[in-house]
């Protein structure tokens, strides 16, 4: 991408005050999760006599110490991380593979069955659930992270993304590679695949993000603890009857379960920022 | 040879089959089971009897449901324009290659990241009385606090809030996005034409990106419209089912009190509001070709 | 990718290799919290305090003493019934799953659960030792579909260091509390006035329980058979309007903590927000030790009574308990006897979980000297004879409580009349109930 090359008016004069206000805005944002990392450093026995101790000293690594000897964080972010890694693999193959032959080729019913496939798009998870839930009954997939997996597979987003994609690729590339005698698999594969790149990091943000934060369907497919993902784990302990957990030790575990994810954010955003601009619908 | 792949082939099907399976499985076929569902008396644990459309006169007859509806458009209503607005703004003013800008866009991007099991724990921390930071600050400032989770109106207000909050990164990246695909030549000539940063902005910017406005709307209507997590674990619905989205009525009903026939006639429903309003969405997009670039 | 799976590998196998070590296990799922920081190691339950770090000490001591069986607990978010459905429909149920007495029904009548009378009379355990509202709390059909495990109301937990400071204290330094409507409005009045605070610390947000509750109590305190059919409620009568207006009158007068969650309001009692808190008898063993410490708001003066009698009628406090149910599944012998020991187990150290502030299921531990010697039990002794459930035939009692509190949490707060929210409530209710 070339944009810091380009003149961009209101990148200079005009938007001095906007960044002003963002970073004012940013300031805000911030705060709650300042309030949130203050509590993590105070023992709970503190917090239960008032909360404005966050702004005094003594502070504590006790609740983090603890998240190590005895907390189930460990397992509930590998549990997340398979299912959202698992799905975004899953979803960039199948969305590809669709929306290469939906855009560049033609077979019987194309039209037809992509119209089907774009209903899809409508159908919101909660319309299906209770019934997929039953099915995944029949062939013991809950409390897997298959069973997790799988029902975010079915999302029409993705082909569709793909499909606009793969259409707005000048046809002179594979047809000069017709002509070379390649097979439809080795054009996918060899030519177009890497010109989609960009648009395979959109929607793969996007994929990702979406099992990341599921929540409905984890809370009635992995109903054992072993199976819990990060959302489903924390509701677990977020509410509990009887004041367990005091509220150090769960700002805490929230604080260490988000951890990972914004580090590994942090290191790739300059990526994910060009990739997202790259695979923007044009 | 070169019209080959022009020509119609069932072996260019491959390339969809994968999907296609998995669309048939997961998304075709349960939906027609749920439609089947939603026509019997049945609960979690085993067959029913057919009742016909008897479910579906039973939840347009629930105010419940109908309040859920109201809860659910106006949030809507509210939360998709502020998130549009908001990610405009944001990418409008971070769209520039400084540092601080950078780190600005991460910062606003990075609440996306978290699970929504911890960005209503934040925002419980954020507003519950007595131990929360906006009661603290209310009573430094010497006003009266505000109940926010527990009184009509805010509750659902302060879910809004969460939900900004938590999903303001995605329409903001996709603004930058399109922001830096406007070819730069427009710039260059409203800079020699001297036009003021405001007529730039309508003239040139606005109309540049139109289509990803259309984009980023669709899909947060689309988004919001599922709204759950958050309602469910900041407010449970309240206070008196003022904050009860849609899908929130459909967890209680089929998972709660096990009326499944109920709850799937009920997120039928919720499938047909979608599809007309995506269809809106459709018809008014391809009357207005203009707006696209 | 690649090191995901053999990561993922590792852990499967790792996890078969703990479970062959163990003969059996047995998957127990309860609420009660997660307190693991606290009680994950600890064995001595006598050094365990409130129902998190007590159930999870004695499952540790179980673990301890019996090598050879594996409990496996998972923590759900209270009271776990919409997950419990969700496994009971797909197969994955627990074996042992914490419940309510007022939930068993549901299951019971659906054959989702199994009785437990086999298992019990395996190791000994006579029905008869059991309260009778412990014992009638699970026995349906003549058979007993679960393990009692305590008895609970809602109680009245007072702060006395505030109650002194209104000038509600009698000279023997038990609180002065009200006998009727009118001396709940006119003590509460007065605590306001003298102390600067709410009388009451009440749960009203993210709540689903608290006002049905208070309702049931106030009702049985009137005589009124509302549930005289277990399949149809009856709300539209004088004796729920005057408890509902009773109810908002304490919020309209001021007197009462607004907008705290469950676990807003315990700590905001704790921290002397208010002078009584309307909450369970599991608190009683938190509050307690919160009253040992020196320098917090409890310090030197906490107590508690079973909530007053403020109708005319008879005394009653809306009642439910704990138990311990088998979902329905086939089990080995060995799970079927580790499970009796367990029950056994359980059963046998009911004394440690009444030190919670839950009356006892087993009879036998009301006799005994350590029980007695529990800080204010002799106050709310009498609860065990005011104590009363609903009918037991009376199904989704959990989601009616829900609907109940939505409704009524309307009427107090002012969204809707009282009339409305109490023929809303009753058509919701008999409705749900109509078409189970």
């Amino acid at each position: 991408m070339s944009r810091d090359t380009t003149y961009r008016p209101e990148a200079s004069r005009a938007s001095r005050p906007l960044l002003w206000i963002a970073t004012l805005l940013a300031i805000v944002t911030m705060a709650p999760v300042a309030w949130l990392v203050g509590l993590s450093i105070k023992d709970n026995r503190e917090l239960m006599l008032g909360t404005e101790s966050v702004f005094r000293v003594p502070y504590t690594l006790i609740n983090y110490i603890n998240i190590l000897y005895s907390s189930q964080a460990f397992g509930w972010f590998f549990n997340s991380m398979v299912v959202a890694i698992g799905q975004t693999l899953g979803v960039l193959v199948l969305s590809s593979l669709a929306g290469y032959a939906f855009a560049r080729l033609e077979f019987p019913f194309r039209r037809t069955i992509f119209v089907i496939v774009l209903f899809g798009l409508a159908v919101p998870e909660q319309a299906v659930i209770i019934a997929r839930h039953q099915m995944f009954n029949w062939f013991g997939l809950h409390n897997t992270h298959i069973g997790l997996i799988l029902p975010g597979l079915s999302s029409a987003f993705g082909v569709f993304l793909m499909t606009q994609f793969f259409k707005a690729i000048p046809r002179d590339i594979d047809e000069a590679a017709l002509l070379d005698n390649a097979s439809q698999l080795r054009i996918f594969w060899k030519i177009m695949l890497p010109l989609t790149l960009p648009a395979q990091a959109t929607l793969g943000i996007f994929t990702f993000l979406h099992a990341w934060n599921d929540y409905w369907w984890p809370l009635i497919s992995a109903t054992r603890k072993e199976m819990f993902t990060i959302t489903i784990g924390i509701a677990s302990s977020q509410q509990n009857f009887a004041q367990s957990e005091g509220l150090g030790f769960l700002s805490a575990q929230a604080v260490f379960a988000s951890l990972p994810v914004l580090i590994v954010y942090m290191i790739f955003q300059r990526h994910i920022v060009t990739a997202v601009s790259g695979g923007a619908v044009k | 040879m070169a019209e080959s792949y022009r020509r119609s082939h069932w072996g260019h099907a491959v390339f969809v089959l994968p999907y296609l399976t998995i669309f048939a499985l997961l998304l075709a076929f349960p939906l027609f089971w749920s439609v089947w569902l939603s026509l019997h008396k049945v609960d979690l644990f085993g067959p029913g009897r057919f009742v016909g459309l008897g479910n579906y006169a039973r939840v347009l007859a629930d105010p419940v449901f109908l309040q859920a509806f109201r809860n659910t458009v106006v949030f809507v209503a509210l939360s998709v324009p502020t998130l549009v607005a908001l990610g405009l703004f944001l990418a409008l003013a971070l769209n520039r290659t400084t540092r601080a800008a950078s780190f600005l866009r991460g910062l606003f991007f990075s609440s996306s990241v978290l699970s929504v099991a911890i960005v209503t724990l934040i925002w419980r921390f954020v507003f519950i009385p007595g131990e929360g930071l906006m009661p603290l600050i209310f009573e430094q400032l010497g006003l009266q606090p505000i109940n926010f989770l527990s009184t009509a109106g805010w509750s659902l207000f302060s879910v809004g809030v969460a939900t900004v909050w938590w999903c303001i990164g995605l329409p903001m990246m996709l603004f930058l996005a399109a922001l830096q695909q406007i070819p730069g030549d427009l710039y260059e000539a409203a800079a020699l034409d001297n036009a003021s940063p405001w007529r730039v902005l309508t003239r040139i910017t606005l109309p540049s990106i139109a289509r990803t406005v259309m984009l980023v709307t669709v899909i947060q209507i689309v988004m919001q419209f599922q709204l759950f997590g958050q309602a469910h674990l900041m407010t449970n619905g309240g206070p008196s089912g003022t904050s009860r989205p849609l899908v929130m009525y459909i967890y209680e009903v089929g998972f709660v009190r096990w009326d499944v026939g109920k709850g799937a006639a009920a997120s039928e429903l919720l499938f047909l509001i979608i599809l007309c309003a995506a269809m809106v969405q459709y018809v008014v997009s391809t009357r207005k070709p203009e707006v696209a670039e | 990718m690649r090191h995901f799976l053999l990561s993922t590998a590792a852990v499967i196998a790792l996890s078969w290799a703990g479970a062959a070590q163990a003969q059996t296990t047995i998957q127990l799922q309860r609420f009660f919290g997660a307190c693991e920081p606290d009680y994950g190691k600890v064995t001595d339950v006598s050094s365990a305090v409130g129902e998190c770090g007590i159930i999870t000490s004695l499952i540790n001591k179980f673990e301890a003493d019996n090598p050879d069986i594996d409990v496996n607990v998972t923590t759900v978010k209270w009271p776990g019934y919409d997950q419990l459905n969700a496994q009971l429909a797909s197969g994955a149920a627990p074996d042992v799953v914490s419940i309510h007495y007022s939930a068993i029904s549901d299951y019971q009548a659906r054959g989702l659960i199994d009785s437990v009378d086999e298992i019990l009379a395996a190791q000994g355990i006579a029905p008869t030792s059991f309260t009778e509202a412990a014992r009638g709390g699970v026995t349906k059909e003549g058979q007993m579909f679960g393990l009692p495990f305590d008895n609970w109301t809602m109680l009245f937990h007072v702060n006395l260091n505030l109650m002194k400071e209104a000038g509600l204290v009698n000279p023997d330094g038990t609180p002065i509390l009200p006998t009727s409507v009118d001396e709940f409005f006119a003590q509460g009045k007065q605590f306001k006035e003298k102390t600067g605070k709410p009388y009451l610390v009440q749960i009203l947000a993210n709540e689903t329980a608290v006002y049905a509750r208070m309702l049931y109590t106030f009702l049985q305190q009137q005589n009124s058979d509302f549930f005289a059919d277990p399949t149809k409620i009856k709300l539209n009568t004088p004796e729920a309007k005057s408890v509902v207006e009773f109810m908002k009158r304490i919020n309209d007068e001021g007197l009462t903590t607004l907008g705290l969650d469950y676990a807003a309001a315990v700590s905001a009692f704790a921290q002397g927000a208010g002078g009584i808190a309307v909450n369970g008898t599991w608190l009683i063993g938190d509050f307690v030790a919160q009253s040992q410490k020196s320098n917090t708001a409890l310090a030197g003066g906490y107590t508690v009574y079973p909530v007053p009698q403020l109708f005319p009628g008879r005394d009653s406090t809306y009642a439910d308990g704990h138990s311990w149910v088998l979902p329905h599944k086939d089990r080995t012998p060995e799970q079927t006897a580790a499970i009796g020991k367990l029950f056994k187990f359980l059963a046998d150290n009911d004394f440690q979980w009444a030190r919670t502030g839950h009356l006892p299921a087993v009879k036998a531990v009301f006799d005994t000297p350590e029980f007695k010697a529990l800080p204010f039990r002799g106050n709310i002794a009498k609860i065990a004879e005011t104590g009363r459930s609903l009918p037991g035939a009376v199904q989704r009692q959990f989601p009616i409580q829900a609907i109940l509190s939505e409704e009524l949490g309307a009427a107090i707060n002012g969204d809707k009349s009282v009339d409305e929210a109490l023929s809303s409530a009753e058509s919701r209710i008999n409705d749900l109930l109509a078409n189970i």
